[in-house]
């Protein structure tokens, strides 16, 4: 929607590496705001991970990230940004909160001084200023025994606590928007849901927006407001919470949703997986990407690529079959 | 972590016998008799009976382990034993050689080191640019070329043609500069590699991207978290490195004329002087062990999981 | 033959240079008497400090002997001591280590602290220690290096050892019967033997680097013998004059180690990744631009 904090529109980002060239990211459009929780799901590989962090120059040594499109931050251009303008943004306005916090951590470093940093750069805080911040955000990610957290090292705290201070770092700046990629999957179980009502609790206080990159359902129907499915690149579907998890359009979409367990199933039944597996990523393929395992596949599925259309008062979604295809407007893919 | 230390310690005093004992095997299973030669030195043309009286002199003919027994005291001692060549005590004239060979290592180290984080850091910093083939070339070089030809080298652009520094003599500090560039060279060279080669693999490291979504540049990134976690292998490494620049104070002290403790161990070498010989080496074997030690304090204080199990133990 | 085999197929990944390097020292080194212009000893002191010229290509030495042809043949001194040393050192070492490796226990931990002890003194000194007790002459030093070079070959050799016994089908040997030397001969020395040979070409320069060293202070390769080292401090007095019959020695020897050194890097298996080259980044941009429009 025109107006909210982060606007991105037709993003498409090209990888190339030293071996190979493709494309994770095609043609993807949502937008979130403060307050608001948008959850990106995929499998790997569908480029979710790429898709956010491409454009905060977060690609690592070896990869080149072309961007196209346009992604709108607080009114900025993020695209075509000089690198200097997105450190001022990395980790200040936009914080980032990564998969595994015990490699995220730095092990030589105490814990205290790798959450004051960002205070420091962003903040302008002395040393002693930013310690002292440091303390505070670790009271409010409710870490135990803050005090003497803050001298430990990453490798004496538990996984649940290390994901807490990956948080107190990524909100130390401040930031307008959040963007966890997997925050809970390296934790147990029980420290999952621990970590997310810490997330929202956060969320409320310092009304940011989240982006929530996930491939947990059970994570999505907990936090999300709007959701995103991403499949080999491109979108297949873009709604409400309750509208992509209620009634989903498109045929991965329900998939991905019967394929939960439920109580109701008896022991022993067997899973209701999606057959075939996603496609590596590549070239951009024409037609339909989902095609080969669809369950409501066309001719013109294998042609034409799908556009993401809305439904009457439902989720958008790219599809032929459940869009009708007169509806399409004939292009080149 | 004190207990640590004190076990560090009381191995370093193992070695240390140990490494006594393996000096005094080399002396006595060396060949030609020993009280001969010393009593050739006393009087040309000695008789049996002089022979005879050097020998209950030097308790040659006590059981080995009395004789390991008094040479030990008397090496804790300082008699070092006399030298073949000279007659003369041993102990003195090592110890006024101690401390050129200390300065020449030193003043190299503070080289290698000082060169070793320029290079490596430049490489680092902007990979694949010219800068960091560059630094590699000079570190290719640097491990490749032989000490005496570096020293020759410096002595001949530097001495020779732009009459920068004395070609010898001991002129103060200036007569320091090309020693101290000769024995730190190689070091340097190989430090650097362990510095870049640790500094890249540190930030191909996840938390290399963490820092970066902070918002730090690379340069404070490589610095400031980077830096930290190479410090076990550098630390590690330049003990290696300061072994092997006692052992390259073998070729540059004579290359330039210095009287320490290797010029006095190749004069030994030289004219098969024994006790030399074996004094020269204990003072090295020492000063191995004890580096040693150092560098396991060294990455006891610096690498933080030794540190906390320390504390813990 | 698969020691072997497997040998060259590593040598093929091997930096260019570092082939070249060593391949010109292994060919001058064995055809050095045919190639070499001049009698290397041969003193004709007229001809004394001469610079380059038709006669003498490099020039001639403080005895007049010819540079280009010494130089060619310290190739030869150098490369056979090398080897010397390396078969001796090697021997000793892959006996020790799968020994060790294989009889465990007590045995394995009374060689392997020797080796520790050894692994832990300098090359250089242990050699010089040697020299310094049992005198100067071409197989003292050769035995003296062999000394300080064996223990890292039995370090190696120990633990290739280990990883071979405890594969799945050496225990099935044992327990079917194999007898040790069969188990020993057959399965053991090829396995070692080709993980030592890559240690021992990345080591090899520095053994040439020992004798170049050993040679310069006067405790190695005695005159009339030329060797790199060795021409090297008998040119040093003369620095001032004729400063190239310093340099050129050095050159030479700086070249071979290089060659080796080169080698060694590249076995290191330096795994980092490094920024997408120019030449590269265009190409796939170039594949790129043939997707079509995006978002389509």
């Amino acid at each position: 929607m025109i107006g909210d904090l982060l606007q991105v529109n037709n993003l498409s980002v090209d990888l190339f590496t030293p071996r190979t060239a493709l494309r994770p990211v095609d043609g993807v459009s949502y937008s979130v705001n403060s307050g608001e929780t948008l959850a990106i799901v995929g499998e790997s590989g569908s480029g979710k991970t790429v898709l956010n962090f491409a454009p905060l120059g977060l690609m690592p040594t070896g990869v080149v990230a072309d961007l196209h499109g346009s992604i709108l931050f607080d009114g900025v251009e993020l695209i075509g940004m000089p690198e200097s303008r997105l450190r001022a943004i990395r980790g200040g306005s936009i914080g980032t909160i990564f998969q595994d916090p015990m490699s995220a951590l730095n092990p030589a470093i105490r814990v205290g001084r790798q959450i004051a940093e960002v205070g420091e750069l962003h903040l302008g805080l002395t040393a002693r200023q930013a310690e002292a911040r440091a303390l505070d955000l670790l009271k409010l990610v409710r870490m135990s025994d803050p005090e003497s957290r803050i001298k430990q090292y990453p490798h004496e705290l538990s996984g649940g606590l290390r994901q807490r201070a990956m948080i107190a770092i990524a909100i130390a700046g401040e930031p307008k928007l959040l963007v966890a990629d997997e925050p809970t999957t390296a934790l147990d179980v029980t420290v999952q849901a621990q970590i997310i009502a810490l997330l929202k609790d956060i969320q409320k206080r310092l009304s940011m927006a989240i982006v929530l990159i996930t491939h947990d359902m059970g994570v999505v129907a907990s936090t999300a407001s709007k959701v995103v499915v991403m499949y080999a690149g491109r979108m297949a579907e873009y709604g409400t919470a309750e509208q992509v998890l209620l009634s989903p359009r498109h045929p991965y979409t329900s998939g991905l949703i019967a394929a939960l367990p439920v109580p109701e199933d008896p022991p022993g039944s067997q899973f209701r997986g999606l057959r075939g597996s996603p496609p590596t990523l590549g070239a951009p393929v024409p037609g339909c990407s989902f095609a080969p395992r669809c369950p409501l596949v066309l001719d013109i599925c294998g042609k034409i690529t799908p556009r993401m259309t809305a439904g009457a008062g439902a989720s958008s979604t790219a599809c032929h079959s459940v869009n009708g295809i007169r509806l399409q407007e004939v292009t080149h893919g | 972590m004190k207990t640590m230390i004190l076990i560090r310690l009381r191995n370093t005093v193992v070695l240390l016998l140990l490494a006594t004992l393996l000096c005094f095997t080399l002396v006595v299973s060396a060949p030609g008799n020993v009280a001969v030669l010393i009593a050739e030195l006393r009087s040309p043309k000695s008789t049996f009976e002089q022979i005879r009286a050097v020998e209950e002199e030097l308790g040659l003919n006590d059981p080995i382990i009395v004789r390991y027994g008094n040479w030990l005291t008397g090496a804790m001692r300082g008699d070092l034993g006399i030298s073949y060549k000279t007659g003369e005590s041993i102990g003195p004239a090592l110890a006024s050689r101690l401390h050129v060979t200390a300065i020449l290592v030193a003043g190299g180290a503070c080289i290698a080191m000082l060169l070793s984080f320029a290079l490596g850091f430049v490489g680092a910093l902007w990979p694949g640019r010219a800068s960091d083939v560059a630094t590699r070339v000079i570190a290719l070089l640097g491990a490749s070329m032989p000490s005496f030809f570096v020293g020759a080298l410096l002595i001949y652009g530097l001495a020779v043609e732009l009459r920068l520094l004395p070609t010898f003599g001991d002129a103060g500090l200036t007569s320091w500069v090309m020693p101290w560039m000769t024995i730190g060279l190689l070091p340097a060279a190989v430090l650097s590699r362990v510095v870049r080669v640790g500094l890249e693999e540190a930030m191909a490291r996840p938390f290399a991207l963490t820092a970066s979504a902070k918002g730090l540049s690379r340069a404070q990134t490589l610095f400031k978290h980077a830096l930290p976690n190479i410090a076990p292998s550098y630390i590690n490494a330049l003990g290696a490195q300061g072994g092997a620049m006692v052992v390259g104070a073998v070729v540059v002290e004579p290359l330039f004329a210095l009287k320490g403790v290797a010029d006095l161990f190749l004069q030994g070498v030289l004219f098969r002087d024994f006790m030399v010989v074996q004094a020269c080496l204990l003072i090295f074997l020492t000063s191995f062990i004890v580096l040693n030690l150092l560098v396991d304090i060294g990455m006891m204080f610096t690498d933080p999981k030794l540190r906390r199990q320390g504390a813990n133990a | 033959m698969r020691a072997l085999q497997d040998f060259i197929g590593r040598v093929r990944e091997l930096p260019r240079a570092s082939i070249v390097a060593i391949g010109l020292f292994v060919v001058l080194g064995v055809l050095a008497p045919y190639i070499a212009p001049h009698d290397p000893n041969a003193q004709d002191l007229l001809s004394a400090h001469t610079g380059m010229s038709w006669e003498h290509w490099l020039g001639a030495d403080h005895l007049g002997r010819d540079t280009l042809s010494r130089l060619i043949v310290s190739a030869r001194t150098s490369l056979v001591g090398m080897c010397l040393v390396l078969m001796i050192a090697l021997s000793v070492g892959v006996t020790i280590g799968t020994i060790a490796g294989y009889k465990r226990g007590w045995v394995e931990e009374v060689l392997m602290r020797l080796v520790d002890v050894g692994l832990s003194m300098p090359s250089l000194i242990v050699a010089l220690a040697v020299i310094g007790i049992f005198g100067t002459g071409y197989w003292n030093m050769i035995l003296a290096l062999a000394l300080a070079w064996w223990p890292g070959s039995a370090r190696i050799s120990r633990a290739v050892a280990v990883g071979i016994m405890n594969r799945p089908h050496v225990e099935a040997l044992r327990v079917l019967g194999a007898s040790p030397s069969r188990i020993y001969f057959r399965h053991l020395l090829p396995g070692t033997i080709g993980a030592v040979l890559v240690y021992a070409t990345a080591d090899a320069g520095a053994v040439a680097l020992s004798i170049a060293t050993l040679s310069f202070l006067g405790l190695g390769i005695q005159p009339p013998t030329p060797e790199w080292g060795q021409m090297l401090v008998d040119a040093l007095p003369y620095l001032e004059s004729v400063p190239m019959q310093v340099i050129l020695p050095g050159l030479v020897l700086t070249g071979v180690v290089i060659g080796f050194n080169l080698l060694g890097e590249s076995i290191a298996l330096n795994r980092v990744p490094a920024p997408l080259a120019r030449r590269v980044l265009k190409a796939r941009r170039l594949a790129a631009a043939g997707w079509g429009k995006v978002g389509r």
